[in-house]
């Protein structure tokens, strides 16, 4: 049998769309970890709070961050539930390409081996048209993606800020300031493990595509 | 490349048999396909699965024009019955699909959009090719259970889908059966398991042996005719059905 490269291409082109499939999956995966630790940062926040009351006048400032912490873990959940909306229709936008790639190659496969025939031509033609608008579907989502992920990144510098601003004012908590410090500490360590998760996602091979 | 042969000619009145894949992975059951053609027209016969699409659309295409195709028709839902849907409506987005109103919601999971399909009702209907009137005719539970056979009474042929099916060994390349005995071997097992009731197996035997029937024409194996017909349908009747080992 002889080879067509149009097959070759677009089977090439299949498992880059499968590989996008798993690359969408990975991502997926690291925002449902990050949506927990920003429901862990609310909890903390919350515990925090109780412990700047308890610490009264003295972790007034503390208490403040504590709250803008928590108010900080809800934007970010909220941010990430909108970046799951852009994942979901990404997920979508893929399978479809998934599709197109699947018919094409077999419609080639029938015109090469039947020798040629005008309404498979056509029916090619469409589905290749098709295919390139849902391709661009796919890379306006991903540049979606990446702007939603660049305001979460900014989200996540204002949650690191907010942490080490609670680190200086637990050093103010007099009687309480190994407890408010510890607590602090915490918090900029889930800060920081969300700052990792983002790395890890802007790594994704899914963002290097154009 | 699949073959194609004629097995039944009378002027414009044709029906082929689109077999034997020699390309065809062996993870892939082998299939038949038919095609009836009338004045022109052609309405093609468990049209197949999506994988070996390009092999029955080139086979089919060397001895008929695929946009004179008026319809598919589905003896029931399985894959490598219909899984090609897709595709043919990518080549003719108006071609309608006969199948038995039972997967009428099953089958558009292949493609399809709700005008694909002609929902044929449980006790059959008939089918106007171009003027040739062709009977669906029920076999539920053989082995779907929403299952249907085309007769077509002028050219004395039966397509029966799964019933008269056999798994035969590679290199079994006869069109038609040679030696009843030994095929039928082949046939056993498949029809006790996949066949899942007796009592349709002995409404259906009841109803075919009412029909002048020459050829039986099933979706895998060889093709029954002359003799041969009457013997299977008898060796069916008598067959106990619906058994599973272990």
């Amino acid at each position: 049998m002889t080879q067509n490269p149009s097959i070759g291409i677009s089977q090439s082109r299949a498992s880059t769309a499968g590989q996008d499939l798993v690359r969408i999956v990975r991502i997926n995966e690291e925002i449902k970890s990050i949506v927990a630790v920003a429901f862990k940062i609310n909890i903390m926040a919350l515990n925090a709070i109780f412990l700047a009351k308890r610490a009264g006048t003295t972790a007034l400032g503390f208490g403040v961050l504590s709250n803008e912490l928590r108010v900080f873990s809800q934007d970010l959940k909220s941010a990430m539930g909108g970046l799951s909306g852009v994942i979901h229709e990404a997920v979508t936008e893929v399978s479809v390409v998934l599709k197109d790639q699947r018919l094409i190659s077999l419609l080639n496969r029938a015109q090469e081996e039947s020798g040629g025939n005008a309404r498979v031509a056509a029916a090619l033609e469409l589905r290749q048209k098709q295919m390139v608008e849902h391709q661009s579907q796919l890379r306006a989502h991903r540049r979606q993606l990446k702007m939603v992920m660049e305001n979460v990144a900014q989200l996540v510098e204002l949650g690191g800020v907010l942490a080490k601003s609670a680190k200086i004012e637990a050093a103010y908590g007099q009687g309480f300031s190994n407890a408010l410090g510890q607590v602090s500490g915490e918090f900029d360590g889930v800060v920081e493990d969300i700052r990792h998760s983002l790395v890890n996602l802007n790594k994704s091979e899914f963002f290097l595509q154009r | 490349m699949k073959a194609t042969q004629c097995f039944y000619q009378d002027g414009e009145h044709k029906w082929v048999a689109i077999v034997r894949d020699p390309a065809r992975p062996d993870c892939l059951i082998d299939t038949n396909e038919y095609l009836v053609s009338y004045n022109g027209s052609g309405l093609l016969l468990d049209p197949g699965g999506a994988e070996i699409f390009p092999a029955v659309f080139s086979a089919l295409s060397a001895e008929f024009d695929p946009a004179a195709l008026t319809g598919l028709f589905a003896s029931h839902q399985d894959p490598d019955i219909i899984s090609s849907l897709a595709l043919w409506l990518e080549f003719n987005p108006k071609l309608p699909c006969y199948v038995s109103w039972l997967w009428a919601s099953f089958i558009p999971h292949f493609g399809g959009s709700a005008e694909t399909f002609v929902a044929i009702p449980d006790e059959g209907m008939e089918i106007n090719l171009n003027g040739l009137n062709l009977q669906a005719i029920p076999a539920h539970y053989l082995h779907a259970s929403g299952n249907f056979h085309l007769y077509d009474a002028k050219a004395k042929v039966l397509f029966s889908g799964d019933v008269g099916a056999a798994l035969l060994p590679a290199k079994s390349d006869n069109l038609f059966v040679e030696n009843f005995d030994a095929h039928i071997r082949h046939a056993e097992a498949f029809h006790r398991r996949w066949m899942g009731s007796n009592e349709a197996k002995r409404a259906w035997c009841e109803r075919v042996s009412r029909l002048n029937i020459d050829m039986l024409c099933p979706q895998h194996g060889a093709i029954y005719q002359g003799a041969d017909v009457e013997r299977f349908i008898n060796w069916f009747d008598g067959l106990r059905v619906g058994v599973a080992v272990g």
